[in-house]
């Protein structure tokens, strides 16, 4: 897919850009705010990465410029400040996801590939991943028709990993979309958690859907 | 013709143009303005008594002199109205020879003199009555009567000019002197508030003087200067104590920014190098093998400490700052709860047992992230810290009417007593925890996101005994109807 990278430190672009296209992407960059917007404009991008601050043009202005001219890409910013507030702004502007400095090129791929699946989310009420169907509406979720009960967060976790079935979806996604946090845990909370919920959707059934990435997080596949 | 640059006249007028600066700026303190109101005020007080002063003493006196002149004059009329010219010639001369304080005249038509004290008249009169005040001389026996007299002169019918006066004499020399000394009051006066004015001027000017002295010192860079406070316990003393508390938390900031940048410098010093002998190892690995997966991980897995260390030194900074933080209302009731949901697993997943308490309807003004975050890192110190088979408490309760207290209790070795406050300082990390992950900010960011609600964390003997005692950290933040309220919290 088509990703305009919005950078304006050129070795950080260049080692973004390295990444993004050693995942397939094909990548364009602009080095300010204004270019940025300029070339975004056209519409022809898949996912816009865009940094919070940009010469010229600040990115939380770029996003609200194209938001207002109609342009609904998804936007990712990259910022070195992500408290609450930065977030809320960023977010508030129109950007879909938002990503503090420092990250692992891992946890940017991710995201990138997530706002790409994601965008457009027609509304959904049931999800279906191999023999995996989850009902949204009556919150049940059913695994080779076998009722399978969950809590009310192991349920926000597994609807979070269907609606994303198929990507690499890393723990810091995890924190902040399941629980709303923003902070990093020093242990492995996540892993228990998910541990947990693999134990009820997987255990006792032939195949595993939910895999651990080594080194990234996980991804629920059938 | 071109005027010369080296005009003389606009040479004058700049040097005028700087003296006129230097009084302008007199002009424009506020002391010397407000010593020139009082000088005012005064001056005005002054005037008014001394004008009372005089309409009540010698006014006084001349109003009598006054109203006795017209007495008589009228007795004179009526001595004309009733016998003619010669009754009243015959009147004049008998009162004159009485030697009273009163003086007469009278003349025919044509301003002759008939009889009378005078030789001729003093005023001429007009056609109606009139007050008069003049200055006289007369005759008495073969000295000559010098004064002045107040009265009365007019026409009476059919011509004849009568004059009566009262010689003010006595009254004229009392009346001179208080006037004197009603002069004398006033200038004292006004010479007296002025300077008073002047001088309470100038001390307050000083004082303020001594303030910008010694902001201006700080600025040059002495932050240690302090204000003089005099003790007096007036505005300028509450001002320069304001100040001083001002410069105390600017030089506390600072300090820490340093002590923190010292720490800093130091504890980077050793993944840094980790860092660096990874990358030479992985490069020393012979190139047909490539680099070495393992220790490129390591590199990577210290790089990310050190930027863990960075993050975390940042977020301190900034909640200690204490700035840019909007205070809302926060459920803890709602917070502490999914924390325990959240860490509940992980903690029994390690072999710990895990129990929640937690009040209903606790709610205060507060960040929600932070205090999250901060309840969050007592969790995880107690996971950290205690053996397997430990139990860990959670509890969030109101402590009296107007506190909320988040409790994180454990049975682990708990913190020495003597170690207690040095833990919530920076970079600290207990002998026994020395080779666990974590910068050693972690409850040095608790303690900060305490006091930026206006509380503290204590630290306390938690849920063991004797030989382990286990520790009760808790956090004691008062809600917003009550509790603690420090200016300088």
């Amino acid at each position: 897919m088509r990703v305009l990278l919005v950078e304006d430190d050129n070795e950080m672009a260049s080692s973004l850009r390295g990444s993004l296209e050693q995942d397939d992407h094909v990548v364009d960059w602009a080095a300010d705010g204004e270019d940025g917007e300029t070339r975004a404009m056209t519409g022809t991008y898949d996912v816009i990465v865009l940094d919070r601050m940009l010469p010229k043009k600040h990115g939380t202005h770029v996003v609200r410029a194209l938001r207002d001219k109609g342009v609904s890409t998804p936007v990712l910013i990259l910022s070195a400040l992500h408290d609450e507030e930065h977030r809320i702004e960023g977010l508030d502007a129109g950007a879909n996801d938002y990503l503090g400095k420092p990250f692992s090129t891992r946890e940017l791929l991710a995201r990138v590939r997530a706002l790409w699946h994601g965008r457009d989310p027609a509304p959904q009420t049931r999800l279906l991943v191999g023999d995996l169907d989850m009902d949204l509406l009556g919150r049940t979720v059913h695994r080779g028709g076998k009722k399978i009960d969950l809590q009310p967060r192991e349920f926000r976790l597994l609807e979070y990993l269907m609606r994303h079935a198929g990507q690499t979806v890393t723990r810091k996604m995890l924190l902040e979309n399941v629980w709303d946090y923003h902070f990093d845990p020093q242990t492995n909370v996540i892993d228990v958690h998910i541990s947990r919920l693999r134990s009820k959707i997987d255990k006792e059934y032939p195949g595993t859907l939910l895999h651990t990435v080594r080194g990234a997080g996980y991804r629920l596949e059938a | 013709m071109s005027r010369p640059l080296s005009d003389p006249r606009a040479a004058s007028a700049a040097s005028g143009s700087g003296i006129g600066l230097r009084l302008g700026t007199l002009l424009r303190t506020t002391t010397f303005r407000l010593g020139l109101v009082q000088a005012g005020v005064v001056l005005a007080f002054v005037v008014a008594l001394l004008g009372y002063v005089y309409f009540a003493t010698a006014g006084q006196l001349t109003r009598d002199a006054a109203v006795a002149a017209d007495q008589e004059y009228a007795a004179l009329e009526r001595a004309y109205a009733e016998g003619g010219i010669r009754r009243l010639n015959q009147e004049v001369v008998e009162r004159a020879a009485r030697q009273g304080p009163f003086l007469y005249m009278l003349a025919d038509a044509n301003g002759e003199i008939v009889t009378g004290d005078f030789r001729r008249l003093p005023v001429t009169p007009g056609e109606a009555e009139q007050r008069i005040d003049f200055p006289f001389e007369r005759v008495v026996g073969d000295q000559v009567e010098r004064g002045r007299a107040l009265g009365r002169v007019g026409r009476l019918l059919g011509g004849p000019i009568l004059l009566v006066a009262r010689d003010l004499g006595d009254t004229a020399i009392i009346v001179q002197r208080i006037t004197r000394v009603l002069y004398t009051v006033a200038v004292l006066g006004v010479a007296l508030s002025v300077a008073s004015g002047l001088l309470a001027s100038g001390q307050a000017a000083r004082r303020a003087q001594a303030l910008s002295h010694t902001a201006r010192d700080v600025m040059a860079g002495d932050l240690s200067r302090r204000a003089p406070v005099r003790g007096a316990g007036d505005e300028f003393d509450t001002l320069a104590e304001d100040m001083n508390a001002m410069l105390d938390r600017i030089e506390r900031l600072i300090q820490t920014t340093r002590t923190a940048g010292d720490a800093i410098a130091h504890d980077l010093r050793s993944p840094l190098t980790r860092f660096k002998q990874k990358l030479e190892t992985a490069l020393e690995a012979p190139p047909e093998r490539g680099a070495d997966r393992q220790a490129l991980e390591k590199a990577v897995e210290e790089a990310d400490r050190i930027l863990d260390m960075f993050a975390a030194v940042l977020k301190l900074a900034r909640v200690e700052s204490a700035v840019n933080w909007r205070l809302e209302p926060v459920n803890l009731t709602a917070v502490a709860r999914e924390l325990a949901e959240f860490y509940e697993p992980a903690a029994e997943e390690i072999g710990l047992s895990f129990k929640a308490d937690i009040a209903d309807d606790l709610v205060l003004a507060g960040e929600e992230g932070l205090l999250t975050q901060a309840l969050s890192n007592l969790v995880e110190n107690a996971m950290k810290y205690i053996p397997p088979g430990g139990r860990i408490e959670l509890r969030a309760r109101r402590g009296g009417e107007h506190f909320i207290r988040l409790s994180v209790l454990d049975d682990g070795p708990g913190v020495p007593f003597e170690e207690r406050e040095r833990v919530t300082g920076r970079f600290v990390r207990l002998e026994s925890a020395r080779s666990s992950q974590g910068v050693g900010l972690g409850l040095a960011l608790v303690s900060a996101v305490a006091r930026l609600h206006r509380g503290q964390l204590e630290l306390n003997d938690g849920l063991g005994d004797a030989g382990n005692p286990g520790l009760d950290a808790t956090l004691v933040l008062p809600t917003s109807d009550g509790g603690v309220s420090s200016r300088h919290a």
